[in-house]
């Protein structure tokens, strides 16, 4: 499997608080990854970097063996890496389907073009019934459906997660699995999440990386990560059951 | 077809009909609005479309005015050449502004007092400038009214009626392509959210500055109707705040980001304002201020009782 995204070394500061420090990790094309921290160990700030919301202050990152740090956000998502937002940032005032097609026009030039892949995709993630609903008026686990539904509009080969499944209940969140594990099959698109829900990512990831501190502490497949003692004793707990 | 645009057919058979009926005061009336629903659309695709706060818009309808009006002064050249003059200067304006602002992340209000900053001093270098005549105004020949010549945009109340009623049909045909096309989608979700626009692949800064361009393009082709149709022009008149303000009380009061509100916000308002105006001299009142008084409570109101302005209850209502 070729490497679809690696990332060397990379490290941020902010005002001298030291978020990531030289973090490094692969992601093989049509993967599924999970990076994996407590609160504060520099998830976010990675995501951010990837997506190109702010360059690192060092190190590399590549896509598709092309060099991205540095970025803009539009640039990166045109380069073909679709993200979602943790915190929910849905156009309110635009419905489903159109919050949908703003994404789709990044590859189709027409609005009927656009719209019959915005419809697709809806209904894919089972938002077909409200896709004339105002964005505003959608429940928090639909406005999580709806972000992912924009991103993948974009029509991305690598889609970032960030905290989906936060918030859902066991079953939202078994639903959300199911369409990314389709997706995945299906498209062949990688996926590099975020995740707090434990049980999203033992169900999902192929492989993990875990973050304490700004630094990458382990990665492997998920049954070597939770027997890793470095990560049980910084995160999961000694108690954790999984 | 839809109710949607047996209701446009209608209004634009009744306007269109309207100088049967209509003597010469009623259709002066009718041209302002028609002015007012002109610019309130070309300031409504920065505002309503690409959520761009301009308070500044007299600026291109002011050096629109002049473009034009001084190529017709000096060198007799007629409104069609200077019409372009007046858009290529108005969009290389906007195209200036809006660089500044957001090439260096100047947004909201603080936008907002960029453009008023331009417009004044706009204004107040106009009063200096010596073709523009300065405070003492600018003055175009005023020939034949009775006949259409139209080469020069000159001739009786009727053509000018004409003349902005297709304008104002034009810019509303415009708008509505331009809101179904992928730039009203890219704007619409630059106002919602940039950030998340930005995630979308979406060059905000680029489409941002398209929404500048083509309001002011749109806003200079008014200046040039002004400059022909009331010959005179001042810059502190043209260029004044009050003036960027009018431009967008239609838009506001009709529903900020609809296609039919800044139509039926000009008419609310210029009918009312005009009505109040008439009905007070009628009964021996001339007071001044009246008119101003006037926009701001009804402007309270809307703001009060129908934050999104007054199409939207009523395209609902008439299931439009």
């Amino acid at each position: 499997m070729s490497v679809l995204l690696e990332v060397r070394g990379i490290s941020k500061s902010f005002r001298g608080l030291r978020a990531v420090h030289d973090a490094s990790f692969d992601i093989p094309e049509g993967d599924i990854n999970a990076l994996i921290g407590p609160n504060g160990a520099g998830k976010t700030t990675i995501f951010n970097m990837i997506a190109g919301v702010y360059a690192p202050d060092s190190g590399e990152i590549r896509f598709g063996g092309v060099p991205i740090q540095g970025l803009r956000a539009d640039q990166v998502c045109a380069a073909g890496i679709g993200r979602t937002f943790q915190i929910v940032k849905p156009f309110a005032g635009l419905t489903v389907l159109d919050n949908v097609m703003v994404g789709a026009f990044l590859r189709e030039r027409q609005a009927s073009a656009a719209r019959a892949l915005a419809t697709r995709i809806v209904e894919r993630l089972g938002l077909g019934a409200k896709r004339d609903l105002p964005a505003s008026s959608l429940t928090l686990p639909d406005r999580k459906r709806l972000e992912v539904a924009r991103a993948l509009a974009t029509r991305p080969r690598l889609l970032l997660l960030d905290e989906v499944m936060a918030g859902l209940r066991p079953t939202e969140c078994d639903l959300m699995v199911a369409v990314f594990r389709e997706l995945n099959r299906a498209d062949g698109t990688t996926i590099l999440l975020i995740e707090h829900v434990m049980r999203a990512v033992m169900a999902l990831a192929m492989h993990i990386g875990v973050l304490h501190h700004g630094e990458v502490i382990a990665r492997g497949t998920p049954e070597q990560v939770v027997r890793d003692p470095a990560v049980l004793e910084c995160y999961l707990g000694e108690e954790a059951e999984v | 077809m839809s109710r949607r645009s047996i209701a446009l057919a209608v209004v634009g058979i009744l306007l269109v009909a309207l100088p049967l009926f209509a003597g010469n005061y009623a259709l002066s009336v009718a041209t302002l609005i028609l002015y007012f629903a002109y610019t309130g659309q070309a300031w409504n695709v920065m505002m309503g479309f690409a959520g761009q706060l301009s308070l500044g818009h007299a600026l291109y309808v002011g050096v629109g005015a002049y473009a034009a009006g001084g190529l017709f002064f000096y060198y007799g050249i007629g409104p069609w050449a200077g019409l372009w003059l007046a858009i290529a200067l108005c969009v290389a304006l906007g195209l200036a502004i809006g660089f500044l602002a957001f090439r260096f992340g100047i947004s909201g209000v603080y936008f907002a007092l960029l453009t008023i900053a331009f417009a004044e001093f706009t204004r107040i270098g106009f009063d200096h400038f010596g073709w523009t005549g300065g405070p003492g105004g600018m003055f175009l020949r005023v020939a034949q009214r009775d006949t259409w010549d139209l080469a020069n945009f000159r001739g009786p109340p009727l053509m000018y009626y004409y003349a902005m009623l297709a304008l104002t049909a034009l810019a509303f045909l415009a708008c509505s392509l331009l809101l179904r096309s992928k730039a009203g989608y890219y704007w619409q979700a630059i106002r919602e959210n940039e950030e998340a626009a930005r995630a979308l692949g979406i060059n905000a800064f680029r489409w941002k500055l398209l929404a500048v361009a083509i309001s002011a393009a749109m806003t200079a082709v008014a200046g040039v109707f002004f400059a022909f149709y009331y010959n005179n022009l001042f810059p502190e008149q043209i260029f004044n705040i009050s003036r960027s303000i009018e431009i967008i009380l239609g838009p506001v009061i009709g529903g900020v980001g609809t296609l039919f509100g800044p139509v039926l916000g000009a008419a609310v308002l210029t009918l009312l304002s005009d009505g109040i105006t008439e009905a007070l001299g009628a009964m021996g009142f001339d007071i001044p201020g009246v008119k101003q008084v006037f926009y701001g409570l009804v402007l309270l109101g809307v703001v009060m009782f129908l934050p999104h302005g007054i199409w939207p209850p009523i395209a609902r209502r008439l299931r439009l």
